[in-house]
């Protein structure tokens, strides 16, 4: 991981005219912003893209970074808004029934039940708005700090803890209607 | 059907997570022992978190994704023509044109008779000796039609320009 003072010397760098300390940064953050791209949309190609896209623009941007935040976060920020207007340009993709890979696997018990927990969870985390769902990935994400998510998403630290505690008592009742249904279909 | 409380939710939320202290979480501990529903509802958020966090993990981009990015660098901004202040201007240049037009109109420059347009040139008349080719034109019907659409076109050039780019840069802070 790089320092602050590490980045920073490396912006100074790449202000002054050289390009190539900028592959470091990238380097360093891709996981991150390809992360946050991904959560918001869901696609890994559109998220690849979008990633790429917002590391282009900090870098055309990067004379505006004023040092008062982390590098980080004012990149995030930027992942965020870029990948909130991909979502918004990109219309659902269709798939193809032959294109569906339909893999057998003699999985063990414990993997299928693992499955169907995630699946009933994912199902459940369906019926949250988008910013909840989105604030509920990133905190589990042990990369990203409450306060990274927060200021990556524009809001104050303590409305993101009620919206996080929100959106898991509101998981917990969609489970339970969920497995309830379940059971009433069997 | 009984609930749990929202205060006791919080607190098995905070149990989970760890932020309790030993003696509320020994209490607490005791109470969930006690009570079947605080027991199935803390079981259903331990299940939602144990998924979340299986779930929650850095993703990886793919290889050249760095050598992509380094690429891109001097790739040239696409610079949209109609830039907002661009914009303002071609509005602010539409409404001065229609407002003319509006003058001229209630001045009653476009108010005389119907006038035939006469397509009469030199050479139909004295060599091919055809009649006067004529078409009714009213210039008060062509001005309005011309006013209209310079207002709507001054309106689609604020939307996209200006209003939509505003708005769209709102609301991407959710």
């Amino acid at each position: 991981m790089i320092t602050q003072q590490e980045e920073y010397s490396l912006i100074d760098k790449i202000l002054a005219g050289d390009q190539q300390p900028y592959s470091i940064l990238v380097d360093g953050y891709k996981s991150y912003a390809f992360t946050i791209a991904f959560k918001i949309l869901g696609n890994r190609p559109e998220a690849e893209e979008a990633a790429q896209d917002a590391f282009i623009k900090a870098f055309r941007y990067l004379k505006t970074f004023n040092r008062t935040a982390k590098f980080s976060t004012w990149l995030y920020r930027i992942v965020f808004n870029t990948a909130i207007s991909y979502k918004r340009k990109s219309k659902p993709a269709f798939q193809r029934i032959e294109n569906t890979i339909v893999e057998y696997s003699d999985k063990a018990d414990k993997q299928m039940e693992r499955d169907d927990k995630q699946h009933y969870v994912g199902k459940a985390m369906e019926s949250l708005n988008e910013a909840d769902r989105l604030a509920i990935q990133l905190f589990y994400i042990k990369e990203f700090s409450l306060e990274e998510v927060a200021e990556t998403m524009g809001q104050n630290m303590n409305t993101l803890k009620v919206r996080i505690h929100r959106a898991r008592l509101r998981l917990g009742d969609e489970l339970k209607k969920l497995l309830k249904e379940e059971a009433l279909t069997l | 059907m009984k609930k749990v409380s929202v205060e006791k939710e919080e607190q098995l939320l905070r149990y989970l997570d760890g932020e309790l202290d030993a003696q509320t979480c020994q209490s607490l501990e005791e109470e969930i022992q006690q009570s079947e529903l605080l027991n199935t509802r803390l079981e259903e958020l331990r299940l939602v978190q144990s998924v979340l966090v299986q779930k929650a993990r850095l993703e990886t981009p793919s290889k050249n994704f760095t050598q992509k990015v380094m690429s891109g660098l001097d790739r040239n901004p696409v610079a949209s023509f109609f830039t907002p202040r661009k914009g303002l201007l071609l509005f602010f240049g539409s409404l001065i044109a229609s407002g003319i037009a509006l003058a001229l109109l209630s001045a009653g420059v476009f108010d005389g008779p119907t006038a035939p347009l006469v397509l009469d040139s030199p050479l139909t008349t004295d060599w091919l000796k055809t009649p006067s080719l004529s078409i009714p034109f009213n210039g008060k019907i062509l001005v309005n039609g011309i006013l209209i659409l310079n207002l709507a076109l001054a309106f689609v050039v604020l939307d996209r320009t200006v209003l939509k780019p505003l708005f769209q840069k709102r609301a991407s802070v959710i």
